[in-house]
């Protein structure tokens, strides 16, 4: 059955539901508010009564309650409208129609009004104009053209480009896992698919991402783009031996004049920087300027959680220290001593925050009522000096 | 096509929510009992589309069609098929259709087992929860569409929030929506009662179970989001005073006094005003509530202008509830006055210092909950509200509160005297003396005595008063119970709360291989980590050996997962008993074999949440007293035809 179908079956269940209740009225209870009051009055008198034999009233104020009673029950009714005696009376078919036609054509109306118009219906417009077209016409294109023909495998990479290119994330990588399933052979695609991983996780060549790397590798060793990316994944997995020589063998694959050429020299400086001499040791200073508040007394059971984590990345802290703010001295100096793991130095890190968290509980995740300051982003091979005030 | 289907029917239970309202005014104002009549159908027509709706959302997740963007977004097809069903709510979309439908489903019940309502008031009661309905209806259907389709059909979905891949989470929001739902009944009664210029006895009277009802299910969906942040966030913490908490605990407030106020107003006819207030202000916080939640003004009130067609609904709706029903309340004020005096040493005065009490301890949370969200978005600076606040303000409100609860039930109605109290009592204060001497030997902790000598106070109190009730002629009523059994609970989750507060002891350390660590005699030794692989997440499991004055007791296992989209997760291990409970939760690896671990040591842990499903209990016991049951009133109404 089509959807039409399924839904004209709907309106029809809603409308013989809507006429029938019409035509056979639910009877009312026998009671009206009228009675329903004198009855409940008589109980509360009751309930009164078995209060008094209880004790839990005095019987001079018996008799008064009693009488509040009577007096609460002669206002009720004195307030009823007589609004009990509705009429029975018949329907005419005009207004029985009138309803039906309100039932289906605002379920209609409604579905419609709210109902997205498919994108695709914008694509003459676009096609009329002499402009080249933008990206976001190039997507709008791509879309329409793989409704027709959906196992193109190149036109779902382009669009996974496109939609990439404009900051959609969700779609590019969607776009690319069909391209992946129609053909996971094309190494431009299997990059720009691992490129577009990485970027959604935080530039974490990790999991999927490098999978599809060696994956490229294993159909083309050559392919300099698809080397450039596994010397990545090995430098997030801290092998720089590899990464510097999956690296050298990209850069000589590449022709003299091409445009990767420098960001690769200078990536393979920085590393040979790192591996040639004895790894600089940094630090990061922290001044904490305390509130005239927080300096009272019943702070002094408090902590200072003051750490440095990732500009982007990981939340977790790469290097901590928690003092009670008894113990605080005023300066906090952060060193790869205070490395919470030893695979991920504070000297290993480049962009980071500083960030000082006043807590009551010391709990290492942030709090309700937890104070905390974060510094704008500092990079730590400047061996930095923040300056933070808590209030 | 199925998800059209579903989003049709959404469509059509708001075109019943339309009729649901227009209709029955209709036949109100023109005198048409078939017209009025219609309420009841087109409710129960409503509730079906939404049914219907959800069902098909609910397929959706389960045949895993990635075309909705709802399901993309928060399933997979690793998802085990549990968390696929709890899915369904576990984000914004899913959870407010389950909201339109558990207020379809409470509408329904008030429609079905209000029988001896007379039939204008409960139309106009359903007319009232009809208006509701369409707010949600269309909330759903133009800002949050569960049935959104994508453009590019993505071949994976995400992952629902591993948070939320829990049996807690499966069933607590669930609860605590009826919980927060079911506030619209006693707001849907006295609204009806003003718009229609009587209130009345019928209002006082069948409201109240509703209302004890609803409080039941807020009071156990609390409970059971608190077991849950416990075992699950790792931190070993039951309540943190989080906004997201609090969102529920303030209409929790108003709804223990609702119950109180409106006990008075049905037997003594005192307090409408107040009643009337608190059933209003009740069901306009379990909105705030819900909508605080889920609009992501919590997380960041940036997210509220993020979004500013859900944002400016959410502002409209709340100021039409609030708004519309406050004016009516002012247009109706003089229907409100009573002359029924009561002294200041009362029964009915008791309940009303309760009620200030509880009412007073909500605005001190209001105040910390919404006071910095307030200066954030007015761009006048960030300010951190947290247990401080609460623990100095709140906690104070509330000594005196507890200490009045049980001395209530002793006071008699309308007047009391002094002596009288003090002879009935004097006995009950020597034994909470003498108990509490004893108690002064155990600990030197002024929270716990204090919390300790709150238990003896409320405990002995009950007692007594149940052993009273039960010399008197005639068994007492189920509410009676229901009462005595809320009022232990919460004794009883006092004592729990203190205790683990003030003798919990953390130990955040680092632990070697066969290193072992002592904490209240218990000796944690640290065994080593295994890895596992699960269907949708893999991770290390740490192997803890518990040994007890030498004999090992158990062994615990807590997790560090991995989910397959890159999310971590600690998962607690928790050696539970009434007494104590241990709880260890994995850290990071620190190298050779040595890992980070937090260790917890917290005494009578498990006695919070055993008082508040005493109270969830009290209530149910007490909403289905007798004097509230159809069977009762058919007996009674054929009693009354044979006398008469």
């Amino acid at each position: 059955m089509s959807m039409i179908m399924w839904f004209v079956l709907m309106i029809a269940v809603s409308t013989v539901w809507l006429v029938w209740f019409l035509k056979n009225p639910l009877k009312s209870n026998l009671f009206n508010l009228e009675k329903s009051n004198v009855a409940l009055g008589k109980q509360r008198q009751a309930e009164l009564e078995q209060d008094l034999r209880q004790n839990l009233i005095d019987e001079s104020e018996f008799n008064q309650a009693k009488q509040e009673i009577t007096q609460t029950l002669a206002i009720e009714l004195n307030q009823a409208t007589g609004a009990d005696t509705l009429a029975q009376k018949n329907i005419p078919l005009w207004s029985i129609g009138l309803m039906v036609a309100f039932l289906v054509v605002a379920s209609l109306g409604i579905y419609q009004l709210l109902t997205p118009q498919p994108k695709a219906e914008l694509i003459p417009q676009i096609v009329e104009q002499s402009e080249p077209p933008s990206l976001k016409q190039s997507m709008a294109e791509l879309k329409q053209y793989l409704l027709e023909k959906p196992d193109d495998f190149e036109a779902w990479q382009t669009l996974g480009l496109v939609s990439f290119e404009l900051g959609e994330m969700e779609d590019s990588l969607s776009a690319y896992e069909r391209s992946y399933q129609l053909n996971s052979k094309n190494v431009s695609m299997l990059v720009e698919y691992a490129s577009a991983i990485a970027t959604s996780q935080n530039d974490q060549f990790v999991g999927r991402a490098s999978m599809l790397v060696r994956e490229a590798l294993e159909i083309n060793p050559n392919a300099p783009d698809a080397l450039y990316l596994a010397g990545l994944v090995a430098a997030n997995a801290g092998q720089f031996d590899l990464a510097k020589k999956v690296w050298q063998r990209a850069l000589s694959l590449l022709p003299q004049d091409h445009p990767d050429r420098p960001i690769l020299e200078d990536i393979l400086v920085e590393l040979a920087q790192i591996q040639g001499e004895e790894t600089p040791q940094y630090q990061v200073t922290i001044n904490i300027d305390l509130s005239e508040r927080l300096r009272q007394a019943e702070f002094n059971e408090h902590y200072l959680m003051v750490y440095i984590k990732a500009a982007q990345g990981r939340p977790m802290p790469i290097a901590i220290q928690k003092i009670k703010l008894k113990d605080f001295s005023g300066k906090v100096t952060l060193t790869d001593e205070n490395s919470v793991m030893p695979s991920r130095k504070l000297s290993q890190s480049t962009q980071v925050l500083a960030v000082v968290r006043l807590s009551q509980s010391g709990a290492a995740m942030k709090q309700a009522g937890d104070i905390q300051v974060l510094s704008s982003v500092i990079n730590v091979r400047d061996n930095p000096t923040v300056d933070l005030q808590v209030e | 096509m199925l998800v059209e289907i579903g989003h049709f029917a959404l469509v059509l239970a708001l075109v019943f929510a339309l009729l649901q309202v227009s209709l029955p005014i209709l036949g109100m104002v023109k005198n048409n009992v078939a017209l009025a009549q219609l309420a009841k159908p087109l409710l129960w027509g409503q509730f079906f589309w939404i049914i219907v709706s959800f069902a098909v959302l609910m397929n959706a997740f389960v045949v895993d069609d990635f075309s909705v963007k709802y399901v993309a977004n928060n399933s997979n097809t690793d998802l085990p098929s549990m968390f696929k069903i709890s899915a369904v709510w576990g984000a914004h979309e899913g959870s407010l259709l389950l909201w339109a439908m558990i207020l379809a489903g409470w509408s329904v019940a008030v429609s079905l087992f209000s029988k001896r309502l007379p039939a204008e008031v409960l139309n106009h009661i359903l007319v009232v929860l009809g208006f509701i309905s369409i707010g949600f209806l269309l909330f759903l259907l133009i800002t949050s569409n569960p049935f959104e389709r994508l453009d590019i059909i993505p071949l994976q979905g995400r992952e629902l929030n591993p948070l939320l891949q829990d049996f807690g989470l499966i069933i607590h929001p669930p609860m605590l929506y009826m919980g927060y739902v079911g506030m619209a009944i006693p707001f849907a009664f006295v609204l009806s009662s003003l718009v229609r210029g009587q209130l009345d006895s019928t209002w006082l009277r069948w409201s109240r179970p509703w209302t004890l009802i609803a409080w039941a299910f807020l009071t156990f969906g609390i409970t059971l989001g608190s077991w849950w942040a416990y075992y699950e966030l790792g931190w070993g913490g039951w309540w943190f005073w989080d906004p997201v908490e609090n969102a529920s605990f303030m209409p929790w407030l108003v709804a223990t006094a609702l119950v109180h106020s409106l006990s008075v107003s049905e037997k003594r006819g005192a307090f409408k005003h107040w009643t009337v207030l608190l059933a209003i202000s009740g069901f306009s916080l379990s909105l705030l509530g819900t909508f605080l939640v889920r609009s992501g003004i919590l997380t960041s009130v940036h997210s509220f202008a993020s979004d500013p067609a859900r944002g400016l609904f959410i502002l409209i709706f709340l100021v039409i509830v609030i708004g519309g029903s406050l004016t009516l309340y002012a247009w109706r004020a003089n229907l409100m006055r009573s002359s029924n005096s009561f002294a200041p040493l009362s029964r009915e005065s008791g309940l009303l210092i309760n009620n200030i009490l509880l009412v007073a301890a909500m605005l001190s949370v209001f105040l910390g909950t919404l006071y910095p969200l307030l200066l954030d978005s007015l761009g006048l600076g960030k300010i951190s509200v947290g247990p401080p606040y609460f623990d100095a303000v709140f906690v104070p409100i509330m000594i005196p509160a507890v200490l009045v609860m049980v001395i209530g039930p002793f006071l008699r109605w309308k007047k009391d005297n002094t002596s009288r109290v003090f002879g009935l009592l004097k006995t009950v204060w020597i034994g909470v003396a003498a108990l509490f001497l004893v108690a002064l030997f155990l600990t030197d902790n002024i929270f716990v005595l204090l919390a300790v000598f709150l238990f003896i106070w409320i405990v002995l109190h009950s007692l007594v008063l149940l052993t009273q009730r039960l010399q008197q002629k005639g068994r007492p009523s189920s509410a009676f119970f229901g009462m005595i059994l809320a009022h232990i609970g919460i004794a009883v989750f006092v004592l729990g709360a203190t205790v683990t507060t003030q003798h919990g002891i953390e130990k955040d350390l680092k632990m070697e291989l066969n290193e072992t660590i002592d904490i209240k005699g218990y000796q944690f030794t640290f065994k080593g980590v295994d890895n596992f692989n699960y269907e949708n997440y893999q991770g290390h499991k740490g192997i803890i050996e518990v040994a007890y004055a030498g004999e090992k007791i158990a062994t615990l296992k807590p997790e560090k997962r991995q989910y397959v989209t890159g999310m971590p997760m600690t998962e607690a291990a928790i050696d539970p008993s009434l007494y104590r409970d241990l709880y260890v939760a994995l850290g990071e690896s620190l190298g050779d074999d040595a890992w980070s671990l937090r260790l917890y040591y917290k005494p009578l842990i498990r006695l919070i949440w055993l008082g508040g499903i005493l109270i969830a209990l009290g209530a149910l016991l007490a909403a289905f007293d007798k004097r509230y049951r159809l069977s009762f009133q058919r007996t009674a109404a054929r009693r009354s035809r044979v006398e008469s």
